[in-house]
């Protein structure tokens, strides 16, 4: 019976396969990315406004922390493979801008903080945010897709990353493997003055480290918590090679805060860019490491929301 | 996902990608019979690619005593237990005559669900089903080593423990070595999981690399490569895997003057038990020329290591002859018997490509067999077993000659005279 039915499945299989074949002509790969729903192309109602606020860099924390937040509703990443994630329902996010630079202050809740990405078994926490880059409309009849962009629709994603924060702490801007296992040199931890055997071997790392040979902001110091990235789809994240966005953040009573800001404009086609009194929009996405979330598995916003600069107020 | 055919399993099965199979692929023949687990194997892969820091315990190449060891620590176990279910996906196979074909069926078929079938059947949110082994799974590359099975204690067999343990053609008491690196697989699960698709396998020779510019360390491969040989490595935020040694498989090592050469772990292999060079990529059209094709495809006698995960590894086995046939079946399905027949009382063609293993580190791409005279007759569980003194050479893919070696190893007796003065 078995054995008749997988044979027979097989053989449908084929069939079908060479359907597709007849009627795409295309090579699809992971045919694993859900249709669009009409909602993820309708921005909501409401938005985020970034306050203008008279500050220089000392004072932006403080005017953040008096400005209005605004909840963003994540949810499980159930569009496209692999998915997962869903264990944070929400953040509250705040923006003021003080006509050079636009600051953003995002809470959430985490019980855990995972802020190494050393151990094969340990992931980071992060959050990101997502910007279409140019001036876009979004609507039904003129979609942008919220799942990283898509082909001619770029996005530019700045994802701040709690390990890359605790680099920025570490000697050398770096946390290195003697940092998880300090006796790693040694045998013996009792011995006072550790003979530090093949440590001419261990700092042949960057001649033996795809990683570093190969320029990427992970594997080297890079003097920052935030990634500045653009992406066209699932799958396409890249790093910029000009990065322009900054951050800082620390955990404390089961929360994350973190700050990221960036000069309104940047000298980088590849960057969204704000201007004083116009809007555009935005969506999140953050990641719990300690449930093994990291690319597809991570809570996220779906719907585009919009985010208003208030014009500069010259009197104020 | 789409459906492609898979040459262990003798039948299409599910994989993401089409099937795209490479002009000729990286592969291996290491005959278990003859390790001595002496890892120097091992050692040479270390100290060419994995001693800097970062991958103090990075093995791309380890040696295993079977069937407790393991590195990680019970991976096989753990990747058996999770394909097997709960029962509900029992591994079968059907071996008649009917479910065999030459090529494209040689072992029979496969009637249960590889790691990609199995993940899509329990809806799971990956491309196969898998797991992340911790630091601690990492940490002990020769745990269990020389630990032997047994049905019974020493104690309990009295004076008996020796016969039991040297009885063939199974011993009650037994262990071997197994020998592992990356298969670099016709359907690699490690290339299917990756979601940047910063996984990719040569068309020149199917050779599997990350490409270290677009990993961003999701460990997505070390979760799903059933054989658990892609690797975190912490110090750089990114997963590393066994490279083949590409460069010397190019040819671009000057000591083979632009020829093919065996990867290290091969090349330094003191037992003699391994045999690397390439396949050709039509499956169904094996070289009985290429010394590889002939032990794989048209002698039958090497054979894939778990063929029931689905990824058509490409690291084949002469299994060990004294290991209960029925553990061998399930580590490298169903062709156990005939290979093992074969190996146990080998044809004249079998003894010499098994000579020209480890003859020379330049890959043979080509063999010939010059006849020689009748030397040996025995009887091995109670089939014939002549021996010749045949000549077997091996080519290069330039047709060079590279190594002639007769199957009677050459001796030399001193003379008395020349003893005492030693
Ligand atoms: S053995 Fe694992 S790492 Fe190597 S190609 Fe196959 S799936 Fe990939
Ligand atoms: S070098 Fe050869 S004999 Fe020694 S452990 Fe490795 S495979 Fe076995």
């Amino acid at each position: 019976m078995l054995r008749g039915l997988m044979r027979k499945s097989v053989f449908l299989g084929s069939a079908f396969v060479a359907m597709f074949f007849l009627c795409s002509g295309e090579v699809f790969s992971q045919s694993l990315e859900q249709e669009a729903t009409v909602e993820e192309n309708i921005p909501t109602e409401e938005g985020l406004t970034s306050t203008y606020v008279v500050t220089d860099m000392d004072g932006a924390a403080e005017a953040l922390a008096k400005a209005d937040s605004y909840k963003v509703d994540l949810q499980i990443q159930d569009r496209s493979f692999p998915n997962g994630g869903g264990s944070v329902p929400e953040v509250e996010v705040s923006s003021i801008h003080n006509g050079e630079t636009i600051f953003f202050y995002v809470t959430w809740s985490d019980a855990t903080k995972n802020d190494r990405a050393i151990k094969h078994e340990q992931f980071r926490d992060a959050v990101g945010f997502m910007f279409p880059i140019g001036i876009v409309e979004i609507s039904p009849r003129t979609p942008f897709s919220p799942r990283m962009g898509d082909r001619g629709k770029p996005v530019n994603i700045w994802h701040w990353k709690a390990d890359w924060e605790r680099d920025l702490h570490a000697d050398g801007n770096y946390e290195h493997m003697e940092d998880v296992y300090p006796d790693m040199f040694t045998d013996f931890d009792f011995n006072p003055h550790p003979d530090y055997f093949n440590k001419k071997v261990h700092d042949s790392v960057p001649l033996m480290a795809g990683g570093i040979a190969a320029g990427s902001l992970l594997s080297t110091p890079r003097g920052r918590s935030v990634e500045d990235l653009n992406a066209i789809g699932f799958g396409t994240l890249t790093s910029q090679t000009h990065q322009d966005v900054n951050g800082t953040g620390y955990w404390s009573d089961g929360k994350w805060h973190v700050m990221i800001y960036r000069p309104l404009i940047s000298q980088d086609n590849n960057d969204v860019q704000f201007v004083a009194g116009q809007s555009t929009f935005f969506n999140m996405a953050v990641w719990n490491g300690e449930e093994g979330d990291r690319n597809g598995l991570k809570s996220v916003s779906i719907r585009w929301r919009p985010i208003t600069l208030e014009p500069i107020a010259y009197t104020k | 996902m789409t459906l492609v055919h898979n040459w262990h399993l003798g039948r299409t099965m599910e994989y993401p990608y089409f099937e795209s199979r490479p002009e000729h692929q990286f592969a291996a023949v290491f005959n278990i019979n003859r390790c001595i687990a002496c890892q120097t194997c091992t050692m040479a892969h270390k100290s060419t690619w994995t001693y800097s820091k970062g991958q103090e315990y990075m093995w791309w190449n380890n040696v295993e005593t079977k069937p407790y060891g393991g590195y990680p620590q019970h991976w096989d176990q753990k990747i058996l237990q999770m394909l097997w279910d709960n029962g509900n996906n029992p591994m079968e196979w059907f071996t008649s005559p009917e479910e065999k074909n030459e090529t494209t069926a040689p072992y029979g078929l496969y009637n249960g669900d590889t790691i990609f079938e199995l993940a899509k059947t329990k809806g799971l949110n990956q491309v196969a089903v898998g797991y992340i082994p911790d630091d601690k799974e990492w940490r002990f590359p020769n745990i269990y080593e020389d630990t032997a099975a047994s049905e019974k204690t020493n104690y309990e067999m009295g004076s008996g423990a020796d016969k039991e343990s040297s009885e063939l053609p199974e011993h009650k008491r037994w262990f071997f070595y197994l020998q592992r690196v990356c298969n670099h697989c016709t359907y690699p699960a490690c290339l299917a999981a990756c979601p940047r698709k910063a996984i990719y396998k040569r068309k020149e020779d199917g050779i599997v690399l990350i490409d270290q510019k677009r990993c961003r360390g999701y460990r997505k491969c070390v979760e799903q490569c059933p054989y658990k040989k892609p690797m975190y490595r912490g110090e750089t935020r990114m997963s590393e895997k066994c490279i083949a040694c590409y460069p010397r498989i190019e040819g671009k090592d000057p000591v083979t003057k632009g020829r093919r050469m065996e990867a290290r772990c091969m090349a330094a292999c003191v037992g003699k038990i391994r045999m690397n060079g390439l396949l050709t990529g039509d499956y169904k059209k094996p070289d009985p020329k290429n010394p590889l094709d002939w032990l794989i495809h048209i002698h039958r006698v090497a054979l894939p290591l778990y063929p029931q995960f689905g990824t058509e590894p490409n690291i084949y086995y002469i299994p060990p002859r004294w290991a209960p046939r029925s553990y061998l079946r399930q580590m490298f399905g169903p062709g156990v018997d005939e290979a093992l027949d074969k190996y146990a009382a080998p044809s004249r063609t079998l003894m010499a490509v098994l000579a020209l293993f480890r003859a020379t580190q330049t890959v043979i791409s080509r063999f010939e067999v010059e006849e020689g005279p009748k030397i040996y007759e025995s009887e091995v569980m109670g089939k014939k077993v002549e021996v010749y003194n045949d000549t077997a050479i091996g080519f290069a893919a330039d047709g060079t000659e590279l190594v002639r070696i007769k199957i009677e190893e050459p001796t030399w007796e001193s003379d008395e005279k020349r003893m005492v003065t030693y």
